[in-house]
């Protein structure tokens, strides 16, 4: 075997594991911050530090499980009918591009980021668990084919992502929530989650 | 004099105040044709030829989308004998001496200028040929005309080069009409006149006004009702890019730069002090906006209906809302004014061309002819801009600079400083007789002003007139057969401006009393069609009201109670100035939605001047009245008025369109009556009858809600 | 800064800050006044534009982001004196009533016909999302159809 593809072996190996040791034990196998059932708020394991940030309605809004992505911190469906299009940039005469551009305008109070665009419905996250997401984020057949590696990549680096961080003012001006965990923490626990063997509690 | 000592003897006797006046005042308000207002003598005035042989037509009336230009064009030409492609319709300036003494509203243009257009082009068409005569020598009675050619024998003169010779026209009494079954252009389907225009993004809107050095002007309005200005603290924006001057009057402050953006930036910098009083909030608009709460007027009254309605049993009762409605047109509001040391002229988008000078007048310290307003076409009225005190905002700074200076709303500003489609509250009572038709029937409004406050109307019309007739217009029973019946206004005056949108409070009153004559027909196990017709009198106005019905029920094929198809239909009627509107909708529910598939729209405005603009009218009438039915509510938080921009404030789009609108014109009487505003009324009622009928749901507030 | 771009076919450099919307570029700086102003907020729609062919809001776009682009306004879409199929279908339904939102339509609606050529009611329901006071949606829906039937046969 390829050093890569033993890699590959090992961590579905631990992963597959751990999702025994979850279902049996209901404890995360094999991780260095196993949170007790009374978390304390201030240490909160990487997996959590994570899926906060990912589960903020506003990264949610535009991962819709439907035809429509939706806006806003109420995640009401996204104004005008905007709706996901044949190839997930939007239709014909109202693409996401009409409106968004690769950054914010603080003019029009729309947010701009590269590649501004609704999320596959393979990667559809409305109505998900944390848990439920995670496993999606690491399935590759959900996640347009990404390795763990890459997963960790995309959710570090890719600035359609870290635009949660700078997402710029609403229509009158109001700067917009940021997400509840700075981002370089973000940043760090991602990593360390990875590092770790990726591991997805029951909940 | 004697006149006003007159009136004044009368108030203080309060002799006409009394009840039995005003209800006879409210009663000719509700059925009185608007006289145009402004010279109607002058051919000259109205009319200018040019050398080219093109009629410039100098209209008082502004156009809004209205069709008014058109209606006019083809008016004049068929009086002026000149192919309607021959003349042009423009704004006139105050400067020209052409003004409207009053507005452009109230769906009166076309029916206030009928006569006096068709005089003053015939006069005009008279003047032409005298002068004609005098150059050929030849007698008045030798000449033919045709398409601005006179024609004597072998000579022929255009109407441009008669005007060449003219020093002083001579006005000679108004000469015999023709009939109007001769006429080539009234009556038929015209394109309008300003389609091309309007097709290649011509910059003809008052936003579009630009001159040579022009500055940007942005002023800083309130956010929060009520809210008075006080001081600001203009340091920041004193030194930021593009900043020209700052400019602080005693009731606001501006900034004007060198760019629209610039001065957008510049404002956001300005710290302003306000007096806020209270911070309200929605409950509280709503618990005035109560049947009980404010003044009552009664505004109409036939026999014994508060009596009878007192009854402990066999009363039939029911309670309707409307919200507060923003204008949304899409041009803001503003102008491009220019003041020099003892000039102004300022080009805005006005219903008010003649008020709107005066103020700027005044508060230059200028006499009015020093004023000129140049009118542009409006990117939307629908009332918002029947008084336009920003034509000051923009002179001032203008002075200030010494520098032409655009200043418009944006679009926050709209919202928050609109003069609103007051909300309202009904109670409607009604007894059945034994015969299911209704013996006694009582409609209370209560609304915020339309009329009062709005400075186009004198205010000695308050004390006189008690009741608001904006506000209860649409609100009188309409159905004369009734034995007994009452109809109460209840004036509320708001802490926020509201004033006129289109078709008052024809909307929401037809709503409520459309809505509630299909509950008694239903109770009363009768057809909501033939319930109507049967309590409709036997004079002019109920005999067309009858005629709109049957159209109307007969081209939709009207049937009551859910269809085949999974549709149902519902059915609603009323009369606005004169001018009957029937309108049967098709409806379906889908996705828990209300869709409306089909309007069938029976008018009857008289004479049609332009049947294809008529229907244009019914057509956006219907739409935005459904708009304004399904869809739109401002509410008040924390004490500003929200929300502010279009989505939030939902309106209908093409998706809400119905894709089928099927109008019907009648022709009850031989004069041009009101298009604009009258097919607004039954819309909403209609949706909610059908609504009923097909979920059960008595929908009784606007915008209609499925639950 | 000074910003290059192609705008109906004409190339112009203008010296603005890069952050300005288009729309005031366009509007104020070129003179060409057919784009409007009706939201600011990209919710109306008013301020359509073309670039590279595709729908665009100007009062929501930089104009640093035009440099080098194919900017197309109302102005634009007609060739000369022929009118645009769109601007023909528009007169003929005799569509516009006050007229200050119809050129966004009409640069919604030529930007749709380029992709879906004969567009379904539904498809018109998606794509035309502009906000119509006077409510012309009716007449606009048949100009629509119109503008494609007009577009087929020239082809």
């Amino acid at each position: 075997m390829t050093r890569n593809r033993l890699a590959t072996v090992f961590v579905l190996l631990v992963m597959t594991l751990a999702v025994f040791g979850l279902a049996k034990s209901g404890l995360p196998a094999a991780a260095p911050f196993a949170p007790t059932p009374a978390a304390d708020q201030s240490v909160a394991d990487p997996f959590t530090t994570m899926m906060k940030v990912l589960t903020h309605q506003r990264c949610v809004n535009c991962h819709p499980a439907g035809d429509r992505p939706m806006q806003g911190e109420d995640s009401h469906y996204h104004n005008f009918g905007v709706r996901r299009g044949p190839d997930n940039h939007g239709v014909a005469a109202l693409q996401c591009l009409s409106c968004h551009q690769r950054e914010n305008n603080d003019y029009s109070g729309v947010p701009g980021a590269p590649e501004w665009s609704v999320a596959p419905l393979s990667m559809a996250w409305e109505g998900l668990s944390r848990v439920e997401i995670a496993h999606s984020m690491l399935n590759s057949a959900n996640n347009g084919g990404r390795s763990l590696a890459e997963v960790v990549k995309h959710l570090t680096e890719h600035e359609l992502v870290l635009w949660a961080w700078n997402p710029g003012v609403d229509a009158d001006g109001v700067p917009r929530e940021v997400p509840p965990v700075p981002k370089a923490e973000y940043i760090a626990a991602v990593k360390a989650w990875a590092a770790a063997g990726a591991v997805i509690p029951a909940e | 004099m004697k006149a006003a000592v007159g009136v004044g003897v009368l108030l203080g006797t309060g002799y006409l105040t009394r009840p039995v006046w005003r209800r006879s005042i409210a009663g000719m308000a509700n059925t009185a044709d608007a006289p145009y207002v402004g010279d109607t003598k002058t051919p000259p005035l109205w009319f200018e030829v040019t050398a080219d042989n093109e009629i410039i037509l100098r209209s008082p009336k502004v156009e809004m989308g209205q069709g008014t230009f058109t209606g006019l064009a083809q008016i004049a030409a068929d009086e002026l004998e000149v192919a309607i492609e021959r003349i042009k319709v423009v704004h006139a300036a105050t400067a020209s001496g052409n003004i409207d003494g009053f507005s452009t509203g109230g769906s009166t243009s076309i029916s206030s200028l009928w006569m006096p257009l068709r005089e003053l082009a015939a006069t005009m068409r008279e003047m032409l040929k005298n002068e004609a005569a005098k150059i050929l020598g030849v007698d008045v009675a030798a000449l033919s005309v045709a398409d601005g050619v006179i024609t004597a024998g072998e000579r022929t003169l255009t109407y441009g080069e008669v005007v060449k010779e003219v020093k002083e026209w001579d006005i000679p009494a108004v000469p015999t009409l023709k009939e109007v079954s001769t006429y080539r252009y009234v009556g038929q389907p015209i394109p309008r006149v300003d389609l091309k225009d309007k097709v290649i993004g011509a910059p003809i809107f008052g936003m579009d006004a630009a001159l040579p050095d022009m500055l940007y002007g942005a002023v800083v309005r309130p956010t929060a009702i009520g809210a008075k200005y006080v001081s600001a603290d203009t340091s920041r924006a004193e030194g930021m890019p593009g900043v020209v001057k700052v400019v602080k009057e005693k009731d606001f402050v501006g900034v004007v730069a060198t760019s629209q953006v610039a001065a957008d930036n510049a404002k956001k910098a300005i710290d302003v002090t306000w007096d806020i009083p209270k911070t309200w909030e929605l409950s509280d608009i709503e618990a005035m906006i109560q049947v009980g709460q404010g003044t009552p007027y009664v505004i109409q009254k036939e026999g014994r209906a508060a009596s009878i309605l007192e009854a402990e049993e066999g009363i039939i009762t029911a309670e309707y809302k409307s919200p507060i409605g923003a204008h949304a047109q899409m041009e803001p509001n503003g102008a491009v004014a220019h003041v020099t040391a003892d000039q102004a002229t300022v080009w805005i988008s006005t219903q008010v061309v003649g008020l709107t000078r005066e103020e700027v007048a005044d508060r230059l310290g200028f006499d009015k002819e020093q004023v000129n307003i140049q009118p542009t076409y409006l990117g939307g009225g629908f009332g918002r801009r029947l008084h336009t005190p920003n034509a000051m905002q923009a002179a001032v700074m203008s002075r200030a600079v010494g520098k032409p200076v655009k200043c418009f709303f944006d679009r926050k500003e709209e919202f928050q400083n609109d003069t609103f489609r007051p909300p309202t509250h009904h109670v409607l009572k009604a007894k059945l007789a034994a015969d299911g038709l209704i013996e006694a029937m009582e409609h209370n409004v209560s609304s915020g002003d339309v009329m009062f406050g709005s400075p186009i109307l004198p205010g000695i019309l308050e004390p006189i007139v008690g009741a608001d007739v904006g506000a209860w217009r649409g609100g009188m029973i309409q159905y004369g057969k009734i034995p007994h019946y009452r109809a109460v206004s209840w004036r509320v005056k708001l802490p926020f401006a509201t004033s006129w949108w289109r078709s008052l409070g024809l909307l929401a009153n037809t709503f409520a009393i459309e809505s509630f004559m299909d509950e008694l027909a239903i109770q009363a196990g009768k057809d909501p069609v033939q319930f109507r017709l049967d309590q409709i009198q036997d004079d002019l106005a109920g005999r067309r009201l009858q005629a709109v019905i049957k159209a109307a029920a007969t081209r939709a094929n009207w049937q009551d109670g859910v269809l085949p198809n999974g549709r149902a239909m519902g059915f609603a009627a009323s009369t606005d100035a004169n001018t009957p509107v029937a309108q049967v909708v098709e409806v379906a529910i889908v996705d828990n939605e209300i869709k409306v598939l089909k309007v069938t729209c029976a008018i009857d405005p008289g004479l049609a001047v332009n049947p294809d603009q008529v229907r244009a009218q019914c057509e956006g009438a219907i739409i935005m009245g459904m708009s304004a039915g399904m869809f739109e509510k401002m509410i008040v938080r924390n004490g500003e008025l929200q929300p502010t921009i279009y989505g939030p404030y939902q309106m209908a789009l093409m998706r809400d369109a119905p894709r089928e609108i099927d109008v019907e014109i009648l022709a009850g009487t031989d004069a041009p009556g009101a298009v604009g505003e009258p097919p607004l009324g039954p819309i909403v009622a209609a949706i909610a009858n059908a609504v009923f009928r097909l979920t059960g749901q008595r929908l009784r507030e606007m915008p209609l809600t499925l639950v | 800064m000074k910003i290059t771009f192609q705008i109906n076919g004409i190339v112009q450099t203008v010296d603005t800050d890069e952050n300005t919307p288009l729309l005031w570029v366009i509007r104020d700086l070129l003179d060409l006044k057919g784009t409007k102003f009706g939201c600011g907020k990209a919710a109306c729609g008013a301020c359509t534009i073309h670039v590279n062919g595709e729908a665009v809001r100007s009062c929501s776009y930089a104009a640093k982001l035009a440099a080098g682009q194919h900017i197309t306004t109302i102005e634009g879409l007609a060739a000369g004196e022929e009118l645009h199929p769109v601007q023909q279908a528009w007169l003929e339904e005799i569509v516009p009533q006050c007229g200050y939102c119809q050129p966004g339509f009409m640069m919604a609606t030529a930007a749709l016909l380029e992709k879906i050529p004969n567009p379904t009611d539904e498809d018109i329901d998606a794509n035309i999302v502009n906000v119509c006071r006077c409510a012309t949606y009716y007449r606009m829906r048949k100009a629509i159809h119109r503008a494609a039937a007009i577009k087929n046969v020239n082809q």
